[in-house]
């Protein structure tokens, strides 16, 4: 099994992140959907996924509430909380001024 | 508030830890299902989507444990669990438990309780706004006069005001006793006469009712007073409708115009304010220093440069009125530091031996978790092998110590209040009155933070001490190591220094401790040169209006000591301006002797001035040495006659002749009449801290009345006795007068010395400690290393050695270790005793006895220290030892 962190540390976060912005969504359906808009380049790993979730809430960026899921079973959905919301957009500035300065570096060096 | 958030996050999960890990469950259980039932959707069989998935999802219980990780709980938890198994462990041992707890206790609780005196005293002594602002001042003649006697000129002090370019205030102000009328009944108060913005320099506003004006600055204008809480409180019942009443002080009546807040006590310990109106030549007096002068320093004005500014000023006026100002120097100190003189070597020292009494609790502590930790050594070794990190282990001794010091803060503070009201209360209030912020000596907010702190840094010391004990622990080894463990030589080492230490700190506070007795030892028997047993001493204060010349003073104290005299049972009645152990110091005055040609002001010769009825040789049993005492004869009519002290006409007619010459009072030029020295006496100790030689210029009361004086009475029987009949006496002469510091004189030089006496007892009570701390030390090192030893003892008396060869061995061992910490602390020792002989008492000097008997003591106890367990070792049957492991 790959170790979960193929991704550079932090930017899972930042997928959970972004995934959960539309709206309220457990676990398996935020992997399923980072899966789906990567278009099957990123795959999250549960092992990565769970602990990442529980310390995202930890840090008060998201909660998490359980609710019916679409095939009327219990699971924990997760949404982003107020201070959530503000971190997502500074890191996702952030992430986005840093992978177009190394895009230049790439292309110009 | 994130980390608020997050700590009550972390709060849920550890207490409702069973949901939060079934939720856990349930929420990685979805996940599964939901990926078995997409494989399904892609046409897998149940049986292989859900292989596939569990495949895919890997080790549950690691992710889990990840899980637990991300949301915190881990730390928390191991932390509680730690501290739960060391309780447990604690609870095994609850001697060396209680042990280490109580001596921690008394350590941190000897620093608090000191530390609460140092806090109100040093630190707090006033609650003014910015009081490193406020400076006393004061014109120095270039002869010591003691603290109690720094005094400005009225018409300095107004130049002072006037010109200065350092002082956003200064204000003058003096006491003055008052005869309180109250229904009939005179009461003494002690009062302060102060200039109109003394409140404002002060920056104090009343609690009630209004301060004083400009106005009530003149005579005639200035009936009106001021009044402390605790004077409103004591002595008018806290009448709500005081303001605007009138009260009668010496035979005045003055308004009640103002009350003072609770906590406004300057200058200690006044109980009211008046107005300090100065007449037209009052005010332009410089030669007599008279009054008290505080000021505020401009902000951005250092000490320093207003000390310069001062030094010009002086040198202005001396040029100006070299008459008056010739070799006078106006001086500045800090309000908060002015009895630092004083108390501030006393606390330094008590502070010390009370951070000595902590630092020897913590060695003693650090060894006997030392030996624990050889003890448990396996333990930790298998923590080790089974993948405890350093720091995790290091959690686990720390939560262990931290038990140790909480335990030891917590009892310390709760008996802190009991002991700092101990403290506070065991100084008689006739000396403590006059301390600023004695009665803030309590258990605050500072004090409380100050024995947390020690309790933390206690702990902290004890675990670092702990974990570097552990640090070299090598699980192979010692996991293949039977018996109890092994010592090795480097942790024997650090064992030994620690012992070292603590003799060290021993001898050294036991050496301060026998000094301290030794000076209260000498205090109490300093005051030589006259009979302080069965003596009643009365101060006697005349109101000015009523007693306005010297006839009618004399006249006065001349029917009381006519009264006094014949109350049966008094054997002699006198009058003196200061009796001994007043606390106060006397007055002191310039003279020039007749014949010795003129010098400069600052190199006159000065002494002491006392004035004395004829009776005062016989009442106070002081010798006569040559001449004659006063008597009756030498009245105002006769010639102008003084007596000297034996130190006075030894430093001045060292040939012996002292007899017939005359002295002038005051300045080279002053217009005082000469006196013809009749007699001279013996030397008298004023207070304890004054030097028994000072010289003393006697005069007699009938030449020189005061409308203040003391009363002694020399009786037959307890002198408490006769305090009702003069009482009478003086009623009978006139009523308006009131009777104040009434005591016997034994009680007053008891009283005197009270502080000495407390520090004695406290440095005694260090002291004793330090030697149980130090020899229970050196004892537990001892029999530890002997108890390693049984093995190879055992073998030596199967191989024949002598039993006394061994117990000299072993009592070699205990010698070397306390001859280090001796010899290290000897010099030591000298050291500080001669820095305390020059700090405190001036009565205490390094005394060998005390040195040597120390040191003798403790090598004692080193010696029963290594002959118990010797004894233990050697009795035992070799067959035994040697099976001993």
């Amino acid at each position: 099994m790959s170790k979960p962190t193929d991704l550079v540390q932090g930017t899972l976060d930042l997928l959970i992140l972004k995934s959960i912005a539309l709206g309220p969504m457990h676990g398996w359906a935020i992997a399923q959907r980072i899966r789906q808009v990567s278009n099957d380049v990123l795959q999250v790993n549960q092992g990565a996924l769970y602990p990442a979730l529980h310390r995202l809430e930890q840090q008060g960026w998201i909660e998490a509430e359980w609710g019916e899921s679409e095939n009327n079973r219990r699971a924990k959905f997760y949404s982003l909380t107020k201070s959530g919301k503000k971190y997502l957009q500074s890191e996702q500035a952030n992430w986005e001024r840093l992978s177009a300065a190394i895009g230049l570096v790439l292309k110009t060096a | 508030m994130r980390w608020l958030q997050s700590v009550l996050h972390r709060l849920r999960n550890l207490f409702r830890k069973d949901s939060v890990e079934r939720e856990t469950d349930q929420e990685l259980h979805f996940h599964l299902e939901r990926e078995i039932a997409q494989h399904v959707s892609r046409g897998m069989s149940a049986e292989e989507a859900r292989h596939a998935a569990l495949l895919e999802f890997g080790g549950v219980e690691q992710f889990k444990e990840e899980c637990r990780e991300a949301r915190g709980v881990n730390r928390i938890e191991s932390l509680l669990s730690d501290l739960r198994y060391g309780l447990r462990s604690l609870r095994k041992s609850p001697g060396f438990t209680i042990v280490c707890i109580l001596t921690l206790a008394l350590g941190i609780g000897a620093n608090t309780a000191i530390f609460s005196m140092v806090n109100a005293l040093l630190l707090h002594p006033y609650n003014f706004r910015n009081l490193d602002s406020l400076v006393r001042v004061w014109e120095d003649r270039g002869i010591d006069e003691g603290y109690d006697a720094r005094y400005i000129a009225p018409a300095d002090a107004e130049d002072l005001r006037s010109t200065n370019g350092v002082f956003d205030g200064l204000t003058t102000y003096n006491y003055q006793s008052f005869g309180l009328g109250v229904e009939g009944d005179v009461q003494p108060v002690l009062g302060c006469r102060v200039s109109a913005n003394f409140f404002d320099v002060l920056a104090v506003t009343p609690a009630a009712g209004r301060l004083f004006s400009a106005a009530e600055e003149q005579p005639g204008a200035d009936q009106v007073a001021i009044l402390s809480y605790g004077t409103w409180q004591r002595r008018f019942a806290g009448d709500p409708q005081l303001l605007g009443k009138t009260v009668s002080l010496n035979s005045r009546v003055y308004t009640i115009v103002g009350i003072m807040p609770k906590d406004f006590d300057y200058p200690v310990p006044v109980e009211l304010w008046v107005p300090l109106a100065l007449t037209p030549a009052e005010k332009a007096d410089r030669a007599q220093l008279s009054l008290n002068a505080l000021a505020r320093l401009k902000p951005g004005v250092s000490v320093s440069q207003a000390g310069a500014a001062l030094a010009n000023f002086s040198r202005r006026l001396e040029q100006e009125y070299p008459k008056t100002n010739a070799g006078r120097s106006t001086t500045l100190l800090q309000l908060r530091k002015e009895l630092y003189v004083f108390t501030l070597p006393l606390f330094l020292l008590l502070q010390a031996a009370a951070g000595f009494v902590l630092l020897l609790a913590c060695a003693n502590l650090a060894n006997l978790v030392f030996a624990r930790m050889i003890g448990r050594q396996r333990e930790i070794a298998l923590r080790t092998a089974l993948g405890a990190g350093r720091g995790r282990l290091g959690q686990l001794l720390l939560s262990e110590t931290f038990l140790f010091s909480s335990g030891a803060g917590a009892i310390a503070i709760v008996a802190s209040f009991a002991s700092v009201r101990a403290l506070r209360t065991s100084i008689p209030v006739g000396w403590t009155k006059w301390v600023p912020g004695w009665d803030g000596i309590r258990v605050d907010g500072n004090v409380l933070a100050f024995a947390v702190l020690a309790a933390l840094g206690v702990g902290i010391f004890l675990g670092l001490a702990t974990m570097l004990h552990t640090s070299r622990i090598e699980p192979s080894k010692t996991l293949k190591e039977t018996g109890t463990g092994t010592v090795t030589r480097a942790k024997r080492r650090v064992r030994s220094t620690l012992v070292v230490v603590q003799v060290m700190f021993a001898l050294i506070l036991l050496v301060c401790a026998g000094l301290t007795i030794q000076g209260f030892v000498r205090l109490a028997n300093v005051y030589q040169g006259f009979e302080p047993a069965n003596v009643l001493r009365i101060e006697i204060s005349l109101p000015q209006k009523a007693y306005a010349d010297n006839a009618k003073i004399a006249n006065f104290y001349q029917q009381i000591l006519r009264g006094a005299a014949s109350v049966p049972g008094v054997q002699h009645a006198s009058l003196i301006t200061n009796p001994p152990a007043s606390n106060v110091d006397n007055e002191t005055t310039f003279f020039s002797i007749e014949g010795q040609t003129a010098l400069k002001t600052s190199e006159m010769p000065a002494a002491d001035l006392q004035i004395v009825s004829p009776d005062f040789l016989d009442t106070l049993k002081i010798s006569s040495v040559a001449g004659r005492a006063f008597s009756d004869a030498d009245n105002v009519d006769a010639a102008r006659v003084v007596v000297t002290s034996r130190s006075m006409a030894a430093r001045f007619w060292p040939k012996g002749d002292a007899l017939r010459h005359r002295i002038r009072l005051g300045a080279q030029d002053s217009s005082e009449p000469w006196l013809t020295i009749v007699g001279v006496v013996g030397d008298v100790r004023q207070n304890w801290w004054n030097p028994a030689t000072r010289p003393v210029i006697y005069k007699p009361f009938s030449q020189a009345p005061q409308r203040s004086m003391t009363l002694l009475l020399r009786t037959a029987t307890n002198p408490s006795n006769y305090v009702s009949a003069v009482r009478d006496v003086v009623r009978q002469t006139d009523p308006a007068i009131a009777l104040r510091g009434v005591n016997t004189l034994d009680e007053e030089i008891a009283d005197s010395i009270a502080i000495v006496r407390i520090m004695g007892i406290l440095m005694g009570i260090f002291g004793l400690v330090a030697l149980a701390l130090s020899s229970i030390g050196v004892y537990g090192v001892l029999s530890e290393s002997v108890a390693q030893r049984t093995h190879e003892i055992g073998i030596r008396l199967t191989l024949g050695a002598n039993p006394r060869d061994l117990m000299k061995l072993i009592l070699g061992q205990a010698l070397k270790l306390t001859g280090i910490g001796l010899l290290i602390a000897i010099p030591c020792a000298v050291a500080i005793s001669r820095a305390m002989a020059s700090l405190v008492f001036g009565v205490v000097s390094l005394d060998f006895t005390i040195l040597g008997g120390f040191t003798a003591l403790l090598l004692l106890v080193a010696l029963g220290a290594g002959y118990l367990p010797g004894r233990r070792a050697i009795g035992v049957d070799p067959m035994v030892s040697l099976r001993y492991e």
